[in-house]
């Protein structure tokens, strides 16, 4: 060991000049070495052999990169990322942190943004499925917006129903219609299928053809179906069992398809136009009966995926970043803040001149830590994602996992990703050598 | 300090490392069938997908195995649905376990591939003599019996929700013509017939799987899993073309198209027995019927039932189905007697018995199910004329098994489009020239 | 405080009266409304999924994929705490509840001590090549974990650390120090240079400065990133399956129970909300760091 005499030449004092500094260094140098360094050393020359790991393949993973389609998407996806997330996820946490200074219940509010990030990613993205699912009877975003848009555009009393035979002709904006013109005297059925059990009233009777009227005109609305019958009877046919479908309004329209008068059936389906002109004219149910019910924004499809995911993403994160910069907001000198502000400035002044420039450090932390937390996103895109909208939300990272790890296997390939990752990140260094260079 | 210690733990380990390994080497060992009733001890480490109920079920098998051999310790470690990420770190890693079960056997063909695998010829008797065929046919390599599925589902059941059915009149059909027939009987009573839970893709295949055995017959599906026939052969048009009769009705699929693609299984299972059900039927195998169970208030019989995949142009009852394999990694006189024992009718029954179950163990005693619809799903699968290994799962993980890319995917584009059954085909097999067997 | 309420943009500059008639009191309240008013909404929306995820978490197995959550409000009849009563009975969580508290604890005491000694060198230590070396840690930060698991795997396996809690606890101490050490460098570079200065000529050593003056001014920082640090372990899943074998902690465990093919939202909700009662309490713990004021007025 060293022992006190002092050293021939100056250089060798560099060690003593720098033990303290070494001490303070090499705890966390070892354990970057071993569990951050080595593996990465180890990953590269990985990326290197082919998935089983037994053959030298050069730089064949990496073409295979970029020579498929593989992250095509992914890349896209991630850029799309990169512009929107971090900055985002930072001006919130921005403005929220400095907002809640001037509010009592700051403590009630830090919770409930801070919540979300107490939540496993997997149960965030679990809650984050069922809130975005389509189906408004489930996800509740789409229940929001299905009782405003009901409320507007009710769901008609026959949603779904069908006509049942070729007599009756339907389309989305006229309604269902009897096939040929009508007379003086004729007796139109109107039979529908599809019609749910449910939706039946339950003063119902069993549906009856009129009898015809010689100026009038009379029909039928009714329910074409019966399960006692085989295949539900015979089409276009009031068989025994079949019920009449009451309080349908069925409306007698003339030649130009506009409406002249209308009447409500009975309850066993029957209806009657007494005292028609004669002529010819069209009788159909109008199409507000069989309004369908607001179905449902598809969060989940391809198109609107990713905004999907970073909304989740965005609502965990906030959290984060409001409490890194309140951390920092706290720690801020007050009386520059007061000096500023007997000064005569506005607090938007306060807030753009003195308090944005003082955080500067903390901002870019949060800032620089979402770009590489962004760019290393794939566990909630794959817990948010269906399967088949997984491929339009890809990302690199979730490209690699899969690849690496779920079902794949290829270490090789996986490895090469994770690679090309790293090398994603070295723009970002840059961008902070110069952050530093002014800092320092 | 902490650290201190953490640090002194770190160079110990370190040092440790330096001193490299010592190999541990299993003597030579020549297990004859007869040696089955000899004393062994030592350890087994198992490790496998059956987590919750079903975990508490192998136990119960595990159980059965301490009773023959008390000196050997079992560790079971349920896995889960991770299971091919944490065989592939470990088995990467150098410590694999000593047996496990495999969820798809692309993964069993992988690790053999790799040449970590222990051959199961030592049990070769006892398994050729219980299970069929198909149940240890894919994991056999040059002859050699590498795996065997020990846990089976019977994919070849449509479940059916009895008041819908009731509602509409109509009775479970038979034949693939009766079948569409009541699915438009369904629809004009008013309720879906179908719910598929199509956001992945294996429900598709499964439909798909169950079509194409029934209407090329067992030789083509053979060829076809083995790359012998080309995805693009008019038999697999045919097959899309009768699939379209289904997936291309869409009024009649809960949801629609793009409600389908976004329905998870579970979900698919909920829409057609849950209190105000949207559809009739699920096209799925017979796990349906414990997530009917665990999820909706329905009662079996009662509420729901279960009917075979109809027949399609006259063929006679087939199955397909899938399940767990086991395989075993590091070749000990323990591990050897655990195989011999999981491959008796013994072992299957303790866990038929628990409920959950399926079986294509032949000498199964069937009288052991705990209840009706479990007895006639696992019996069809256990005297099926035909019983094929889910084809999909056959075919390399890339190609037949894999989130968002090969079989599922192309799957669900053809879900999307069904007019479409050329291009379908040929995307089919483009993909299979890029992932799939032998690409 | 006082100056606070008067955090209005002004339109009349100069100094602001010391003592508030009733009706300026009244004022500033209306005019602080709107803020609040707001603020209550954003936290609202924000306890929606969680609220979501909670009624979930007391809607029965057999109920839960049937309907969506709300229903409850108008049902409170169909809340039970049946799957809450079923998770607790479970030793298999139980016991991993603990095993999780102790990794979380090692995984979050570990990395910012180490961290925060690095920080410091980094921060106000001289030393050739340091700017170099910071950025090589910041470029730690994107190696995705999941890339270390085979190669740490094998060390593991050959060192026996597999399936102990160390195995779980040096993996999260590792991974955490880019981040770590980025956050409170930066941190630390903002503490007045003339007070470390002072120290200095003072004659004290590195190791006292970075313990009587660093670590109490780094404070707010520190609790910040030992609350997250504590929740990423403790949320944590992969390193736990991965390298827990029989030691499992509690996703793991939770995982564990899972039905094949299931939904399993009837354990899902639940056990997301028994592993976020621990979290919480931290946060309340941890809380009183983050007030405001209280580190401005032990700096002077």
């Amino acid at each position: 060991m060293a022992t006190p005499e002092r050293p021939p030449q100056a250089r060798p004092s560099f060690w003593r000049r720098h033990r303290t500094t070494l001490a303070f260094l090499a705890p966390a140098a070892l354990f970057l070495g071993i569990w951050i360094v080595y593996p990465t050393i180890y990953t590269i020359v990985r990326s290197l052999f082919d998935r089983s790991g037994s053959e030298f393949v050069g730089l064949s993973n990496y073409e295979q990169i970029f020579t498929t389609d593989l992250l095509v998407t992914a890349i896209k996806n991630n850029a799309l990322w990169l512009a929107v997330v971090p900055a985002l996820v930072t001006a919130i946490g921005l403005v929220f942190g400095v907002l809640i200074e001037r509010i009592r219940w700051s403590v009630a509010f830090r919770l409930a943004v801070f919540m979300p990030m107490a939540i496993s990613l997997f149960a965030a993205g679990v809650i984050w499925r069922l809130m975005d699912e389509k189906d408004p009877e489930r996800g509740a975003i789409n229940a929001g917006i299905a009782a405003v848009a009901d409320a507007f555009d009710p769901r008609g009393a026959l949603s779904g129903a069908e006509p049942s035979s070729d007599d009756v002709a339907g389309s989305p904006d006229r309604g269902l219609s009897f096939d040929q013109p009508v007379e003086q005297g004729d007796v139109v059925p109107l039979g529908l299928t599809a019609v749910a059990a449910d939706d039946i009233p339950e003063d119902a009777e069993e549906a009856r053809e009129p009898e015809a009227l010689a100026d009038g005109i009379t029909g039928v609305v009714w329910r074409d179906f019966t399960p006692e019958l085989e295949g539900g009877g015979e089409p276009g046919v009031v068989e025994r069992g079949e019920v009449g479908l009451p309080d349908v309004i069925v409306e007698l329209r003339d030649q130009d398809g506009a409406a002249i008068e209308t009447v409500e059936t009975e309850a066993n389906g029957t209806f009657a136009f007494e005292q028609v002109e004669a002529g010819t004219y069209e009788v159909a149910v109008g199409p507000t009966t069989f309004e369908e019910p607001f179905a449902g924004v598809e969060w989940l499809g391809p198109s609107l995926i990713t905004p999907a995911i970073m909304i989740a993403y965005i609502w965990v994160w906030a959290g984060f970043a409001m409490v890194v910069i309140g951390a920092g907001l706290a720690a801020l000198p007050r009386d520059v803040l007061e000096a500023a502000r007997t000064d005569g400035a506005t607090e938007l002044q306060v807030f753009r001149r003195v308090t944005v420039p003082l955080l500067r450090p903390v901002l870019i932390v949060v800032f620089v830590t979402m770009l590489i937390n962004v760019l290393k996103v794939f566990d909630i895109v794959l817990s948010v994602a269906p399967g088949p909208v997984q491929s339009d939300a890809n990302v690199i990272a979730l490209a690699m996992w899969r690849t690496a790890f779920g079902g794949v296997n290829d270490f090789g390939l996986g490895s090469a990703i994770a690679v090309f990752l790293f090398v994603l990140v070295v723009p970002l260094l840059a961008f902070n050598i110069r952050n530093f260079r002014r800092e320092v | 300090m902490r650290s201190a210690k953490v640090l002194a733990l770190l160079i110990a380990a370190l040092a440790l490392l330096a001193a490299g390994c010592g190999g541990d080497d299993d003597d030579g060992d020549n297990g004859d069938g007869a040696a089955q009733e000899e004393e062994i001890s030592g350890n087994v480490s198992i490790m496998g997908v059956w987590t919750g109920e079903e975990a508490a079920s192998f136990e119960a098998v595990l159980d059965g195995f301490a009773e023959q051999q008390p000196d050997v310790t079992v560790n079971y470690n349920p896995v889960g649905d991770e299971i091919p990420t944490v065989l592939a770190t470990r088995v990467e890693g150098g410590n694999p376990p000593d047996v496990a079960t495999a969820p798809q056997p692309g993964l069993v063909s992988d690790f053999h591939d790799q040449g970590v695998l222990q051959s199961l010829d030592f049990a070769a008797e006892e398994i050729e003599s219980n299970f069929t065929e198909g149940a240890y046919d894919f994991a056999t390599f040059d002859g050699e019996i590498f795996g065997f599925l020990f846990k089976a589902a019977n994919k070849s059941t449509v479940w059916y929700n009895v008041a819908l059915f009731e509602q509409a009149g109509v009775e479970p059909p038979e034949t693939f013509e009766d079948f569409l027939e009541v699915a438009q009987t369904l629809r004009a009573s008013g309720t879906q017939a179908y719910s598929i839970g199509a956001d992945v893709g294996w429900p598709l295949t499964d439909i798909f799987e169950n079509i194409y055995l029934r209407q090329a017959g067992p030789e083509m599906y053979d060829q076809l899993a083995d790359g012998e026939i080309p995805w693009d052969d008019q038999s697999v048009k045919d097959a899309l073309e009768t699939m379209a009769e289904i997936v291309g009705d869409t009024d009649n699929l809960v949801g629609g198209t793009s409600g389908a693609v976004q329905t998870d299984f579970p979900t698919s299972v909920q829409n057609a027995f849950k209190e105000d059900p949207d559809a009739a039927m699920v096209l799925e195998g017979d796990f349906v019927g414990g997530e009917i169970l665990a999820s909706t208030p329905s009662q079996p019989v009662e509420d729901f039932d279960v009917f075979d995949f109809p027949s399609v142009e006259g063929s006679e009852p087939m199955v397909v189905g899938g399940g767990d394999t086991m395989i075993m990694f590091n070749d000990t006189p323990a591990a050897q007697a655990l195989i011999r024992y999981l491959a008796t009718p013994e072992a299957a029954e303790i866990w038929a018995e628990r409920g959950g179950f399926s079986s294509a163990n032949r000498n199964i005693d069937t009288g052991v199910f705990p209840d009706e619809i479990s007895e006639r799903t696992a019996t069809a699968l256990a005297e099926a004329e035909v019983f094929r290994f889910d084809l999909s799962d056959l075919q390399p993980a890339a190609f037949g098994a894999t989130v968002g890319q090969g079989l599922w995917q192309e799957f669900i584009e053809f879900l999307r489009n069904p007019d479409d059954v050329d291009g379908a085909a040929e995307r089919m097999q483009q993909e299979a020239e890029r992932r799939g067997p032998g690409s | 405080m006082e100056a606070a309420g008067h955090a209005q943009p002004q339109a009349v500059p100069g100094p602001a009266p010391r003592r508030e008639s009733a009706a300026g009191r009244i004022v500033r309240t209306l005019t602080k409304a709107p803020l609040n008013i707001i603020l209550v909404l954003i936290a609202l929306l924000w306890l929606v999924p969680t609220f979501g995820l909670f009624l979930t978490s007391l809607m029965p197995g057999d109920l839960v994929g049937g309907q969506g959550w709300w229903t409850v409000v108008s049902e409170p009849s169909l809340a039970t705490l049946e799957n809450y009563s079923e998770l607790i009975q479970n030793e298999t969580i139980t016991s991993a509840l603990s095993t999780t508290l102790i990794v979380a604890i090692g995984g979050t005491v570990i990395p910012i001590l180490i961290a925060a000694s690095a920080a410091y060198a980094f921060a106000w230590l001289d030393f050739p090549g340091r700017d170099w070396l910071f950025l090589l840690v910041i470029a730690m930060l994107v190696v995705p974990l999941q890339m270390a698991l085979i190669p740490m795997f094998k060390i593991y396996n050959t060192v026996g650390l597999f399936d102990t809690v160390w195995a779980l606890i040096l993996y999260h101490s590792a991974f955490a120090l880019p981040f770590a050490i980025f956050l409170l460098r930066n941190f630390f570079i903002g503490i007045p240079r003339d007070l470390l200065e002072s120290a200095r000529i003072d004659g004290a050593s590195e190791l006292r400065i970075f313990v009587r003056l660093i670590l109490p001014l780094g404070l707010p920082a520190i609790a910040s990133l030992a609350i997250f640090q504590f929740l990423w372990t403790w949320n944590d899943f992969l390193i736990g399956l991965v390298f827990g074998g029989e030691t499992q902690v509690i996703t793991v465990a939770i995982f564990s129970q899972f039905r094949q093919f299931g939904a399993n939202l009837d354990l899902i909700a639940p056990a997301a909300f028994v592993s976020l009662a621990v979290p919480l309490i931290v946060f309340f713990a941890f809380q009183r760091y983050f007030v405001q004021g209280l580190l401005a007025g032990s700096v002077k």
